[in-house]
């Protein structure tokens, strides 16, 4: 055939009229021991998710229990006053429901999907893990020695080394966020059951968790199962953090650092500093800001690294919003050759978003993106779950995700600039490049971008600058990640 | 047993040969607009590797009426997320967006289905190869154990089937790949009689049959598309093969792979189950006895992939402890497939695999996106859209002795591979090793595998 023979419609589409859409209602309650419960009856949605959030994170611990948290949140479902880990699995399994416990930096959460009809034989499991957990101690040996030969397996990945040196380099050794949230190699081999209990009774009050549960719930008392099985909980928790969280800069004035890997076909790329903590008035702005500086496929960092130098599969930007002030760091994963080129061109970036407005068409662009995407976003009872779990977590209003889109809308040019003028600082972020320091490093030296720092060790397994743990909470980190969130975050694991 | 809804849909052809599929579900205002084109890296030929995934890749380049890199730009901007991917038997395009915006989504599609040519040029063609080759790097090249798949596949196929080479190609190929070559390419295979469209969703039938005949109707079929030849293999290996790779990884990892039954033989739904039982999950086989019990693996898994053309892939792997001898993993390992050949599950582990996956078939079938993407890919793959609502009834019906079948066929010593990976201390990219075909190797290419390759990570 040829181009001659085809007709096209040159004439773009007009969009039709928008169906209404409203995140669901949800009917929030408390039962006589404070237990915050939230559901959300879903018609239509089968399979049932529900999630009870602790407020204790790995943020909570103590820096000589590193790990305690994530560690005992995975050791909550290894065994329980009435079964041992193989009756709990299978007794899970039988129903078809996945159960799972884990945390992040910011809380714990114990969590299962499970059809309808089984969602109450699956909240007995919930809370028999969750209130009578034995933590054994073989079984924490075990874990405690996978995740220290996970610290071994993430020294060889490069992208597990740059994520854990940058934030190791980021915060000072007084903030928990210099550590991974699972720990490292010293504080991680000292694990017990005796820490693992502490850590997990520091989250154990009920007038601070809340249950979540959303589905097709018709016909189901989800109030009176909670009741049954979470009503007699009380306080029993251990003493509490503080509350306050501790962020501080390490980074004085920007400077490069740079993790030798002999051979290296990439560099991996992370630049930024200290971020932005969730709960912050500008939130919706700095989602803006951010979609537009690296989270919208067409964002400036990947139009620029990706589409115009093909230097990379994916460039990205964005703030990890925790209870505190999580990391800012642009990413990419470039060829050894144009390590410099590249980090050059994020400098570049980095500096236009903060010194002058954004175009109309830019700002446009990344509203209508995540006003858009926002019913796309809640089409299971999983993520209407987990981004409810997710303003439980970081005390965030209940109307939170119904005003979400009226506040995206609301962000103007000059809002932008200021997100990017307050959150973004290039003169202070350090250059963070896990590569082959003999391709590149005379000509980074050149490019004058500030101290310069290889670090040539080859037998890396000393520090614990890496981490296995998946620091999302999965559910409950939904709706906390922020900016690029729902996006099509051009870095990841496609 | 809660019950897996039913999808409805409507299956038509334009008089091009496009195939409509038009599923109608009012739930929440959201469609997804799928694209099979029945082209993967199958369709490659010596010297072209890696080809219908850089092609793909050229897709979001422009065509007559949309700029470079604007595809994504209008379906962001419309609220709606999109990507392509590419693999063994397909390519396929997709876009999930507020149901209002679907128009949208099937004009772009048309355009480029239309008039891709029109816009194709030497600097984005060579602006999307640096990418391309940046993801190969990305995935494969650049991770540790990263050359395992592509040595699988390389060993369970032989040299002259199109399933011996990975759809991420090599560097050189490529690099060599050139206007002509994607030309020639599109020409051939990017037909509406070699496309299945499926749209799910919020929206109205009618007005969708409207759009994509205005939109799709002007382009023309390609009578004359290339049928492959028979890929037709013998079902098993016919002898053991190994490999030692010396690998930049700090602890040793044992793979396996065996050449397993086409996709949509009632066996590989066996073999899916067979998988279950073995690594899926805490309460399975291989995690119980070498992760949990014997405490000699890091992790387990095993994973069937679903390939047409002759035979489909089955991979395990166990990451080997520190301090334990490499062999006594692998023969745990050997031991527990072996036995699933010869003893029969119980009745309580069938329960648990059938409910799990029960339960999986709920989640996958909860988001318009994936019933779309299943509904094109059972209708080009098999020419029966229908299979998405007779998969889970597929599954349940597997008995104990179907299972220990398959086991028995499929996870023996003759038709299997062993690729062991083994901590390296001198550079590690020039110490690959290779015990049984050092011709065929290419020492500095890692691979990861589930996942097809997409356009936008």
């Amino acid at each position: 055939m040829t181009a001659s023979e085809v007709r096209v419609v040159a004439e773009r589409p007009t969009p039709g009229t928008p169906r209404p859409y409203e995140f669901p209602d949800v009917d929030r309650s408390r039962l006589a021991n404070g237990l915050a419960l939230v559901v959300a009856d879903l018609p239509g949605r089968p399979l049932v998710s529900a999630t009870l959030v602790l407020r204790n994170g790995a943020v909570d611990e103590p820096d000589g229990d590193g790990g305690a948290t994530v560690l005992a949140a995975r050791t909550l479902t290894e065994g329980t006053e009435a079964h041992n880990a193989i009756e709990l699995v299978e007794a899970s399994e039988r129903l078809g429901a996945s159960l799972h416990a884990e945390a992040g930096w910011d809380a714990m959460s114990i969590g299962v999907d499970v059809p309808a009809a089984r969602l109450e034989p699956a909240l007995e499991l919930l809370a028999e893990v969750v209130l009578r957990p034995t933590f054994p101690e073989a079984e924490v040996d075990r874990l405690r020695d996978e995740r220290l030969n996970d610290l071994l397996q993430a020294e060889a990945d490069p992208r597990r080394r740059a994520d854990e040196a940058f934030a190791a380099t980021i915060y000072g050794g007084g903030s928990p966020y210099h550590r991974p949230s699972g720990g490292k190699r010293e504080t991680v081999e000292g694990l017990r059951g005796a820490q693992l209990r502490t850590a997990y009774r520091r989250g154990l009050d009920p007038s601070r968790a809340t249950l979540v549960v959303g589905g097709d719930l018709s016909g189901i008392d989800v109030r009176g199962v909670a009741n049954r099985l979470l009503g007699e909980w009380g306080a029993m928790f251990g003493a509490r953090s503080s509350g306050t969280i501790v962020a501080e800069n390490a980074v004085r004035e920007r400077f490069v650092r740079v993790l030798h890997r002999p051979g290296s076909v990439q560099t991996e790329i992370r630049i930024g500093h200290v971020g932005a903590a969730r709960r912050i008035p500008d939130y919706h702005a700095l989602s803006v800001m951010a979609a537009i500086l690296g989270g919208l496929f067409n964002s400036r960092l990947n139009t620029k690294l990706r589409e115009e130098k093909g230097y990379t599969y994916g460039a990205g930007a964005g703030f990890d919003l925790r209870r505190g002030p999580g990391p800012f760091a642009a990413r990419a994963a470039v060829n050894t050759e144009v390590t410099v080129p590249a980090v050059l061109d994020t400098m570049v970036e980095l500096d236009r978003i903060r010194s002058g407005p954004v175009t109309d068409a830019e700002l446009k662009a990344a509203r209508d993106f995540l006003v858009g995407v926002f019913p796309l976003r809640f089409e299971t009872a999983g993520a209407i779950v987990g981004a409810l779990a997710g303003l439980a977590v970081h005390d965030l209003p209940d109307d939170e995700l119904a005003r979400y889109r009226s506040a995206i809308e609301a962000v103007t040019v000059e809002s932008v600039l200021e997100a990017a003028v307050a959150h973004v600082r290039p003169d202070g972020a350090a250059i963070v490049l896990v590569g082959d320091a003999d391709a590149f490093g005379s000509e980074l030296e050149a490019a004058g971008l500030g101290r310069l720092v290889i670090e040539r060790d080859k037998e890396p397994q000393d520090k614990g600058r890496d981490e296995g743990v998946d620091d999302g909470l999965g559910p409950v980190d939904e709706g906390t990640s922020g900016p690029t969130e729902g996006g099509s975050e051009p870095e990841g694991d496609g | 047993m809660p019950t897996v809804p039913t999808v409805s849909f409507t299956d038509e052809r334009l008089a091009t040969g496009l195939r409509l599929i038009i599923s109608v579900d009012r739930l929440a205002p959201v469609v997804a607009v799928n694209l099979w084109y029945d082209v993967g890296s199958k369709h490659e030929i010596e010297g072209k590797t890696g080809f219908a995934h850089l092609f793909e890749h050229v897709m979001f380049q422009g065509s007559r009426n949309v700029g470079k890199a604007e595809h994504m730009a209008l379906v962001q901007a419309a609220g709606g997320t999109m990507n392509g991917s590419t693999w063994l038997d397909r390519t396929n395009y997709y876009e999930t967006l507020p149901s209002h915006q679907a128009e949208l989504a099937l004009w772009l599609e048309a355009d480029r289905m239309g008039t891709l040519l029109d816009a194709l040029s030497q600097e984005n063609l060579d602006n999307q190869r640096e990418v391309v080759k940046n993801e190969k790097r990305w995935s494969y090249d650049n991770r540790p154990y990263g050359s395992w798949y592509e040595k699988l596949q390389g060993h369970l196929f032989p040299p002259e089937h199109p399933y011996h080479h990975t759809t991420i190609g090599s560097m050189d190929d490529l690099d060599a790949a050139s206007i002509e070559d994607v030309s020639a390419f599109f020409r051939t295979y990017y037909a509406p009689n070699n496309a299945v469209l499926s749209v799910v969703g919020d929206v109205d039938p009618d007005e969708i049959r409207r759009w994509t005949e205005r939109y799709f109707g002007g382009i023309p079929s390609n009578p004359n598309i290339p049928k492959l030849g028979d890929l037709s293999l013998p079902p098993t290996l016919g002898g053991e093969r190994r490999e030692t790779v010396h690998d930049k990884v700090p602890l040793p990892r044992v793979y396996l792979g065996f050449r397993a039954p086409v996709f949509g033989d009632h066996r590989l739904d066996a073999l899916d189950i067979a998988s279950q039982v073995l690594a899926g999950g805490k309460g399975s086989r291989l995690h119980r006895r070498l992760v949990r019990e014997e405490r000699i693996a890091q992790d387990v898994a095993l994973v069937a992939l679903g390939f047409v053309g002759g035979a489909s892939l089955c991979a395990g792997w166990a990451t080997v402890r520190p301090g334990v001898p490499v062999d006594r993993v692998e023969a745990a390992l050997h031991e527990e497939l072996d036995r699933l050949g010869r003893e029969l599950i119980s009745d309580d582990e069938l329960a648990r695999a059938r409910a799990l996956i029960e339960t999986e078939e709920l989640a996958g079938l909860s988001r318009v996106e994936e019933r779309a993407d299943r509904l094109s890919m059972y209708a080009t793959l098999f020419d029966d859209p229908d299979l998405i609502n007779q998969m889970l009834p597929r599954y349940l019906s597997v008995g104990a002795e179907q299972i220990r079948s398959v086991a028995g066929e499929v996870l023996r010593p003759d038709n299997r591979v062993v690729l062991t990976y083994l901590p390296d201390l001198p550079p590690a990219d020039s110490a690959v090793r290779d015990e049984d075909r050092p011709e065929e190797e290419r020492p500095t290419e890692p691979v990861q595998a589930e996942t097809d390759e997409e356009v936008a990570a």
